[in-house]
């Protein structure tokens, strides 16, 4: 498997649109959509937690050949904390609950979007990567020398 | 943010104190339509036991943390601080 493409950033992004899926890029792939530099490997989402939500989700993966068991769209139906997928044609971790976030209503009220993407505003990228682990919070300080850049540029946009 | 809170930067000075070098990386990053950006951003290399299999979940994040430091190896950096 390779690198998440754009390509594939669009298709996931059409299908939970289709599916009525509430979901937003967090960690670092929220924060690359908003145009900070750095890498990544994997596509983050942090997703409502309700039964629908779930459902929604699963039948979108699906559409998108992710092979899930049906224990596995079970997991994701339930809202499990952390789910990580990569039986898909590109890897994703879906996130219910991420630290440094207490609602995913607060989230949604703050997001941003960019091309269609739901992304998390930086703030709540931040507070949950300061939680995270070293290797994380070690591009901390830049990924905030981002945030005031990006403020600063977002004010100046009509 | 002060110069001694930075990593990989050797200048501070243009806007409040943010890194010269840091300022036109995200110059740069902005010019880049996103589809371009996507391409230098996401990378894929193998990572040991992580990617051996096709499907996990977790009930809490803290139990996700807990099964990273107790499987992966410590280089990958999955380690708590």
């Amino acid at each position: 498997m390779g690198a998440f493409e754009y390509r594939q950033a669009e298709e996931i992004r059409d299908a939970f649109d289709r599916h009525g899926v509430r979901y937003l890029f967090i960690g670092k792939s929220g924060a690359i959509l908003l145009g900070f530099p750095d890498t990544t490997q994997d596509a983050d989402l942090f997703l409502d937690k309700t039964p629908a939500n779930g459902r929604a989700a699963v039948a979108a993966l699906r559409q998108l050949a992710f092979a899930l068991l049906v224990d596995e769209a079970a997991d994701i139906e339930r809202g499990k904390d952390f789910v990580q997928i990569k039986s898909g044609p590109f890897d994703v971790d879906l996130i219910f609950s991420p630290d440094g976030i207490e609602r995913f209503e607060d989230a949604w009220r703050r997001h941003i979007d960019v091309e269609g993407f739901r992304v998390c505003h930086l703030d709540d990228i931040i507070a949950r990567e300061a939680t995270g682990r070293a290797e994380v919070r070690e591009s901390l300080p830049r990924l905030r020398a981002f945030r005031e850049y990006w403020l600063r540029n977002s004010a100046k946009s009509p | 943010m002060g110069a001694d809170s930075t990593r990989g930067a050797t200048s501070t000075g243009s806007r409040n104190d943010i890194p010269r070098e840091w300022i036109e990386e995200f110059e740069a990053a902005a010019r880049r339509p996103l589809a371009k950006r996507f391409r230098y951003a996401f990378i894929k290399t193998y990572k040991p036991v992580m990617d051996d299999a096709p499907f996990r979940a977790f009930d809490t994040t803290a139990d996700y943390r807990r099964w990273c430091e107790e499987n992966l190896p410590s280089w990958l950096g999955y380690g708590r601080v």
